[in-house]
């Protein structure tokens, strides 16, 4: 009985003797993340190649577009004469107009084609890859790759034209946000990517961007 | 994804199973430690403690433990360091009703015997202490304790004998049935 009566004023002390609040788990982690250094090499290093990489296929896509343009005027310069004097002038006029324009364009154009398609995908992309605040490393990778490469067509002629260039502005300040996305682990930042996106009607026009650049 | 695995990934570097890993384990490393010091901030700051000690440490986990007793041991050792540091400020100072708030009443206890058990179990020398509270409040079996302080299961089972005697004792004036 008396052994009984005890338990039962510890089952009683289990339920009321500093009953354990709610704690801020998401707030601990930042503090914890903070004073970690858990993976703080590995990602850093991930993107740092990855931008370098970037860099390098965009140099080497610019380098062989004008090479190829350059290419292309000397031979048609080349071959004219096997051809009739009319051709050879309609042509060697539509080849100046070409090469003044797609061909010394085309390398950039082929890169920003390739460059949306790829971002629509990942903003698309993003409320399933990044669940609760948090998104995965090679999500991160492609997201901090497109970063540079925002960077570099907003440095290139890409970004003459002021819709694309307020386009890239923007995407270069969502894509910088989900880069940030591992460090914060916090759904406030995913909800300000959101929010960011839908004010500034980024989905939309990055479609009309990429549907535009296929058809030229 | 297995715990190993889990581990692995951490191990090489990877943020995201840190944070499983933190998600899975964090709940019952606060709840302990805020069982053991019964202040809210305090039990935050030692739960910060145990994962970021664990993190550094994680490399020595060799399994022979599971993971949550090696991070709950971390915790018990965290918290019983960082409490006598504590106490030598606090001393003379403690409010019993500040430092653990009573949680939702269970009908059938009379308070004032609640309060002193309560006021009991603080009382307790630490090693009795913590294995009252890991054993009759947080439901820990005595081989997970003994794991957790690295004593053999007769010594936790003794301690927790002596506790328990102790708490009767400091109860008997008011419910002198218990004290037997």
């Amino acid at each position: 009985m008396n052994e009984e009566r005890f338990d039962e004023l510890m089952r009683d002390a289990a339920q009321t003797f500093r009953s354990p609040p709610e704690a801020d788990f998401d707030g601990m982690w930042a503090e914890i993340d903070r004073r970690t250094n858990v993976g703080a090499d590995a990602p850093v290093r991930t993107r740092a190649f990855s931008s370098r990489a970037a860099w390098m296929a965009l140099a080497a896509t610019l380098v062989i577009g004008v090479a190829l343009g350059r290419a292309s005027m000397m031979i048609g310069r080349h071959a004219a004469p096997q051809v009739a004097p009319a051709v050879v002038a309609r042509a060697q006029t539509a080849q100046r107009a070409d090469s003044n324009t797609s061909l010394a364009n085309n390398p950039y154009e082929a890169e920003t084609s390739r460059y949306l398609g790829q971002t629509a995908a990942l903003l698309i992309a993003l409320p399933s890859e990044a669940k609760n605040g948090r998104a995965n490393e090679q999500f991160v990778g492609r997201a901090g790759d497109l970063l540079t490469t925002t960077r570099l067509l907003l440095d290139s002629p890409a970004s003459d034209d002021p819709n694309m260039r307020n386009l890239l502005e923007d995407l270069e300040l969502v894509l910088a946000q989900v880069v940030r996305l591992p460090n914060t682990h916090n759904r406030t930042e995913l909800e300000l990517i959101n929010r960011a996106l839908e004010q500034r009607d980024v989905i939309p026009r990055l479609r009309t961007a990429v549907s535009d650049n296929s058809a030229n | 994804m297995s715990e190993p695995d889990l581990i692995a990934r951490v191990l090489a570097g990877d943020r995201i199973a840190a944070r499983d890993l933190y998600d899975a384990h964090s709940p019952r490393v606060f709840r302990l430690a805020f069982r053991l010091t019964g202040d809210h901030a305090l039990a935050r700051e030692f739960t910060q403690d145990t994962f970021v000690r664990a993190f550094g440490q994680l490399a020595k986990f060799r399994g022979d433990s599971a993971l949550s007793t090696w991070l709950h041991r971390i915790t018990v050792t965290v918290v019983a360091n960082a409490m006598r540091k504590v106490k030598r400020f606090r001393e003379r100072e403690t409010d019993l009703e500040d430092v653990h708030p009573i949680g939702s009443d269970s009908p059938g206890v009379d308070p004032v015997l609640r309060e002193r058990l309560h006021r009991a179990i603080v009382d307790l020398p630490e090693i009795y202490r913590i294995t009252v509270i890991m054993h009759d409040l947080e439901g820990y079996t005595h081989t997970e304790i003994a794991e957790v302080l690295g004593v053999a299961e007769g010594t936790c089972k003794s301690r927790l004998s002596q506790a328990r005697a102790q708490l009767r004792t400091a109860l008997a004036d008011l419910a002198p049935e218990y004290d037997t």
